[in-house]
């Protein structure tokens, strides 16, 4: 293949990311070389800011432009519930769902042994300090429904049992447009245990 | 393209790419087995909620006969996820140490009955530890157990040197993996001391039924040696420091002596 030593050193740069192997790098590499100069000045800048205008909420942990962040600065939303979360991604599925009007807890992971994530690695103090600055009635434990978040839960629940704050944990089973025939009999079980009136 | 249909435990699972998962499987057939999960990350109906840490399942496998490629995860359908593991977080600690033990240590491609009989301890002790509540007597009993299953097991009824009984002043020495007698201690350097009562219930531990293990109680001083005699005995033969160490043993506390 013909190449240039700037394009190796982009097609190495982009080999590092997550998902992009030698082949996808090259060919990343030669579309850039052949975009329009708007697009890689525009990619350009959005990488260099990335970093400088970003911030991490000194209260939520969740990604924004400044600290505290939007949801958290905003006093119509009830600070009296608090919603954790795995990551910044979860927290902004649950703000798109617009069923939510609490504040929130990014944790930054699950408990993760065999992976070395240990709740040190966690905000899982930081969550009891909020807890204890009092005012919170509430927290919803809402990291995913897998092992990991399974047992993130439990452990955050045994922390903050002595707190006095309710705890709940988000309900599993079907998913919408779900199929019984399809789903394993956890699941299965799980939605019957978890079912609800219907009016 | 050969097909292995088994049972299999889910020991580790890792995302690869941008829909797939990676994981490591235990099987009775295989030992331990890498096969990537294609699309498990989007595809609700081939892999229902089945690829996560401690599952049970039934898996068809496909690999390319003898290729070095990573083998293809076809299909996994749940036969018992162990769900109380994830409700106690000093159950879940040792379950996941356990299962990295395995992850690390058990044979691939291997076969035979070593691999079903580790297959089976797997299992029974995924289902006994669901009803626990793990202490540092619980850990040391079921990694004792976890050895064994590896084909790690030591000797503790013989000196490992000239088969004698071990003898009151008889001693642990690591590096040949077990029990040595009052007469050939004195030859060696670096003999761990050890009471005969300590051995005796290492050795009941052995002999019981992995559902039973509740049953052993030994006296604080048992514990302190065995915990001793095993972490020396571990990191020796392991060779290595297991990742999930850390937690299981913040979450355990330090032995009282
Ligand atoms: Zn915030
Ligand atoms: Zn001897």
């Amino acid at each position: 293949m013909h190449s240039s030593p700037a394009m190796e050193r982009l097609a190495a740069s982009l080999k590092r990311l997550p998902g992009i192997g030698e082949k996808s790098a090259a060919r990343l590499a030669y579309f850039l070389l052949s975009a329009p100069d708007s697009l890689l000045t525009e990619l350009a800048d959005a990488v260099g800011r990335l970093k400088s205008d970003t911030v991490i909420c000194g209260r939520c942990f969740n990604l924004s432009d400044r600290s505290p962040c939007r949801v958290c600065a905003d006093p119509r939303r009830d600070a009296g519930l608090i919603c954790v979360v795995e990551e910044p991604a979860d927290l902004a599925a649950v703000e798109k769902s617009g069923c939510f009007r609490g504040l929130y807890h990014v944790l930054g992971g699950t408990l993760s042994p065999i992976d070395g994530m240990g709740p040190e690695s966690l905000r899982i103090d930081e969550l009891a300090k909020r807890i204890a600055a009092g005012g919170v009635g509430e927290v919803i434990l809402a990291t995913n429904p897998n092992a990991e978040g399974d047992a993130t839960a439990h452990f955050i629940a045994d922390r903050l049992a002595k707190s006095g704050v309710r705890l709940s944990r988000i309900a599993c089973g079907m998913p919408l447009g779900g199929d019984l025939e399809y789903a394993d009999h956890v699941t299965v079980g799980r939605s019957l245990e978890n079912r609800r009136e219907i009016s | 393209m050969s097909r292995l249909v088994s049972e299999a435990l889910l020991l580790r699972a890792v995302d690869f790419g941008e829909s797939d998962r990676i994981v490591h499987l235990l099987t009775p057939e295989t030992g331990r087995l890498t096969a990537i999960a294609k699309g498990a990350r989007r595809s609700v109906k081939r892999f229902p909620g089945t690829l996560d840490l401690f599952n049970h399942l039934r898996v068809s496998v496909s690999r390319r006969r003898g290729g070095r490629a990573m083998a293809f995860l076809e299909r996994a359908v749940l036969i018992s996820p162990f769900l109380e593991l994830r409700a106690v977080p000093t159950r879940y600690a040792l379950a996941s140490y356990l299962l990295e033990l395995m992850d690390r240590m058990a044979p691939e491609g291997g076969a035979g009955p070593d691999t079903q009989r580790l297959f089976s301890f797997a299992l029974s002790s995924l289902s006994a530890l669901e009803g626990m509540a793990p202490d540092l007597r619980i850990r040391l009993l079921f990694e004792l157990r976890a050895l064994d299953a590896l084909g790690l097991r030591p000797e503790l009824r013989h000196c490992v040197r000239c088969g004698a009984e071990p003898g009151v002043r008889a001693g642990f020495y690591v590096a040949d993996g077990g029990v040595v007698c009052s007469s050939c201690t004195v030859r060696l350097e670096g003999v761990l001391p050890v009471h005969l009562g300590t051995l005796r219930v290492l050795q009941q531990a052995l002999d019981y039924d992995v559902d039973r293990l509740e049953r052993l109680v030994p006296g604080a001083q048992a514990v302190v040696e065995a915990r001793n005699l095993l972490f020396r005995f571990q990191r020796f033969h392991v060779g290595l420091e297991l990742r999930s160490e850390r937690f299981l043993d913040e979450s355990l506390g330090e032995p009282v002596a």
